[in-house]
C-alpha cells in the first residue's frame, strides 16, 4: 500500500538532482579554486572584488631558479615512471605464477605480501633512513625507487591475480604440451591477454608513487632527488608570506597530468581499484 | 613407474620454477618491508640517539612514552580522526554511490567527475584546502561574511576543534571517492530482481535501502572500512602540510610524533611509536574481520 502524497517516481527524482548537485559541488569546487587563484594576480581577489587575470604564476614558477619546479617534476617522474615499469614486471611474473602453477605456498604468499602492505610508512622510513645513510643512498632516486616498489608490488601483484583468473588455464596449457617454455607462454599468451589489467596496475603504481611524500620527504634532502610532493609541501615565500598565486599554479601543474592520466584512462583506473580492493 | 618419475620431475620443476618467478617479489618486500619493520621492532628496545652510545633499554621506551602527554594526546587524536574521517566518508560514499547506482542522464559524467578528489595528490589538496581555511584570503571566509554567518573572519585552524574539523573535512573530500568506487561495485553486484520483486511487494524505498541494500553491500562496505581506516590510521602527509600539527601539537598524529622523534634523531623512541603504530593497525583490522563476519567470505 503506498502511502498518499507525493508520488514515489518524483520523489526519487528530486533526490537524484539535489544528490548529482552536491556531487558536483563537492568535487569539483576545491580543483575550480585552485584553478581559479593560480589564474589571478592577488589571492584576496574575493575580498577586493577587484580580479586581474595573468599567467604570470605560471611562468614564475616555470622559469624561477630558486623553486625548482622543473627539477621536482623530473625526480618524480623518474621516480614513478621507473618504479611502476619494474613493479609492473615483477608482479606480473609473480602473478603468472600464483594463478597458474602448482607448488607450496601458491595460497599463503599473496597473503604474505598482503599482510606486509598493511605496515605504516612510518615503521619502515625510519630505520631506511639509518640503513641507506650508511649505504650513502639518502638523496638519491634509488633510495625512493626500491622502498616505492616493495610498498606497491602487493597492489599490483592482487589486480594481476584477478584479471589471470579470468584468462583460461586451457589455453596456455595447450601451449606448454607443445613444448613452448613458461616464458614464452608469459609473454606470447598470457600478458597480452591480461593487459588491460596490467595496464590498470601500472597505472594505480605510477599515481601512488607520483603522490607519496613521507619517504620522499625523509629519504631526499635537496631539490635533485626531492619529488612534487615534497617541493610543494615545503614551498614557502620569502618573509614567512605564502605565495599563493605561485603555489596553486605550481599545484595545478603538478595536477594536471594525473587528472588527465584519470579522466582518460578511467576505465582501467576504476576496475584496478576494484579488482585490487573487491578482489583482494 | 617411469611415468611416476617423469611427473614427480615436472612437478619438482613447477615447483621451482614459480620460486624462481616469485622471487624478485619476495626478495623486494623482505628487504625492504619486513626487514625495516623488524628492525625497528627491534631498534625499539634501545636508546638509539646520536650523542650517546646505542644501549638495551628493554620496554622503557614504551614506559616513557605511556606516561607522556604528547603521546596521549596523539594517540587519542589519530583515533578519533580515523573514526571521524570514515564515518563521514562511509555515509557520503554510500550516498553517492547510491546516486550513481540509479540510472539518469549525465551519470557517465558524474562517474567520472567524483574522480577527480583522488587523482589529486594529498599535499595538493592539502595546501588547496589550507587556502580554503586561510584566515585572511580563505573562500570559507569569505562565504562565512557573504551569507552573515558571522560578523567577523573566523580562525579556522586556530583552534584544537575546528582544525580537528577541516582535517576531518579534506580528508573526506579527498578519499570519499575510493569509497564511492568500491561501494559502487558492490551495488551493482546486486541482482535487479531483488528490487523487482521487494518493488512488486510494495517496499518503500527507504524501506529497500535498509532491508535490502544495506545488507547486501555489508560484507563489500567492510572492506572498504578496513582499507580506509588501515589508511587513516597512519596519516601523515595531508595533516603535516594543513596544520602542522597544531594549534600547539593538538593535531599531530601518531605517525608524526614518530616522524618527529626521527627527525631528532631519537631513534629508539620514534620505533617505539612505530611499532604501536602497526600494532594498533592490526588489532583494528583484526576487530574489523571478526566483527564483519569475514572469515566465511574470505574462505570461498
Amino acid at each position: 500500500m503506498a502511502r498518499p502524497g507525493i508520488p514515489e517516481e518524483t520523489c526519487k527524482r528530486i533526490l537524484i538532482a539535489a544528490g548529482a548537485a552536491l556531487l558536483l559541488v563537492f568535487a569539483l569546487s576545491p580543483f575550480f579554486w585552485m584553478l581559479w587563484v593560480s589564474l589571478t594576480s592577488r589571492p584576496d581577489f574575493l575580498f577586493t572584488k577587484t580580479v586581474e587575470y595573468t599567467l604570470a604564476n605560471y611562468t614564475n614558477v616555470l622559469t624561477s631558479p630558486t623553486l625548482h619546479f622543473t627539477d621536482y617534476f623530473r625526480n618524480s617522474l623518474i621516480v614513478a615512471s621507473v618504479t611502476a615499469v619494474a613493479v609492473t614486471l615483477i608482479a606480473s611474473v609473480a602473478g603468472y605464477a600464483v594463478s597458474r602453477m602448482r607448488f607450496p605456498g601458491r595460497v599463503a604468499i599473496p597473503l604474505f605480501v598482503l599482510a606486509m602492505s598493511m605496515f605504516p610508512p612510518i615503521s619502515i622510513v625510519g630505520y631506511l633512513y639509518q640503513w641507506f645513510s650508511s649505504l650513502g643512498l639518502v638523496n638519491t632516486h634509488a633510495a625512493l625507487i626500491f622502498p616505492y616498489s616493495a610498498l606497491t608490488v602487493s597492489l599490483a601483484l592482487w589486480i594481476n591475480m584477478s584479471y589471470f583468473a579470468q584468462i583460461p588455464v586451457d589455453l596456455d596449457r595447450a601451449a606448454l604440451v607443445d613444448g613452448a617454455s613458461r616464458m614464452a607462454v608469459l609473454f606470447k599468451i598470457v600478458f597480452p591477454l591480461a593487459l588491460p589489467g596490467i595496464f590498470s596496475a601500472f597505472l594505480l603504481v605510477f599515481i601512488a608513487c607520483f603522490n607519496e611524500f613521507l619517504f620522499a620527504l625523509m629519504l631526499t634532502i635537496d631539490p635533485f632527488a626531492q619529488t612534487l610532493p615534497v617541493g610543494i609541501a615545503l614551498f614557502e615565500g620569502l618573509h614567512g608570506e605564502v605565495p599563493w598565486g605561485n603555489l596553486m599554479a605550481a599545484s595545478a601543474m603538478a595536477t594536471l597530468p594525473l587528472v588527465a592520466l584519470t579522466l582518460i584512462f578511467q576505465k582501467y583506473i576504476v576496475q584496478g581499484l576494484m579488482g585490487g580492493a573487491v578482489k583482494g | 613407474m617411469r611415468n611416476k618419475i617423469a611427473q614427480a620431475r615436472y612437478e619438482r620443476k613447477e615447483t621451482r620454477d614459480a620460486y624462481l618467478f616469485l622471487l624478485p617479489l619476495l626478495a623486494l618486500v623482505i628487504v625492504f618491508v619486513l626487514f625495516p619493520v623488524l628492525a625497528t621492532s627491534l631498534n625499539s628496545l634501545f636508546r638509539d640517539v646520536t650523542y650517546l652510545a646505542r644501549k638495551f633499554v628493554g620496554l622503557s621506551n614504551y614506559a616513557s612514552l605511556a606516561a607522556d602527554f604528547d603521546f596521549q594526546r596523539a594517540a587519542r587524536f589519530t583515533c578519533l580522526f580515523t573514526a571521524a574521517a570514515v564515518f563521514f566518508e562511509a555515509v557520503l560514499g554510500l550516498v553517492f554511490a547510491l546516486l550513481l547506482n540509479e540510472s539518469f542522464r549525465g551519470r557517465g559524467l558524474l562517474r567520472t567527475v567524483v574522480l577527480i578528489p583522488w587523482a589529486i595528490p594529498t599535499i595538493v589538496s592539502a595546501k588547496i584546502w589550507k587556502l580554503i581555511f586561510d584566515y585572511t584570503y580563505g573562500v570559507l571566509n569569505f562565504i562565512v561574511l557573504a551569507l552573515g554567518l558571522s560578523s567577523e573572519k573566523i580562525n579556522w585552524l586556530g583552534s584544537s576543534i575546528s582544525a580537528f574539523w577541516s582535517l576531518v573535512a579534506a580528508e573526506v573530500w579527498k578519499t570519499t571517492p575510493f569509497m564511492v568506487l568500491i561501494l559502487l561495485a558492490g551495488l551493482q553486484a546486486i541482482p535487479r530482481e531483488v528490487y523487482q520483486q521487494a518493488q512488486i511487494d510494495g517496499a518503500r524505498m527507504g524501506r529497500r535501502l535498509w532491508r535490502i541494500t544495506l545488507p547486501l553491500v555489508w560484507p563489500v562496505l567492510t572492506i572498504a572500512l578496513i582499507f580506509r581506516t588501515i589508511d587513516s590510521l597512519r596519516i601523515f602527509d595531508l595533516v603535516y602540510v594543513l596544520t602542522g600539527g597544531g594549534p600547539g601539537g593538538s593535531t599531530k598524529t601518531l605517525s608524526m610524533l614518530g616522524f618527529e622523534y626521527y627527525s631528532n634523531d631519537s631513534f629508539g623512541r620514534g620505533s617505539a611509536v612505530s611499532v604501536i603504530t602497526f600494532l594498533l593497525v592490526f588489532a583494528v583490522t583484526i576487530a574489523y574481520i571478526k566483527l564483519g563476519r569475514f572469515e566465511r567470505s574470505l574462505k570461498k
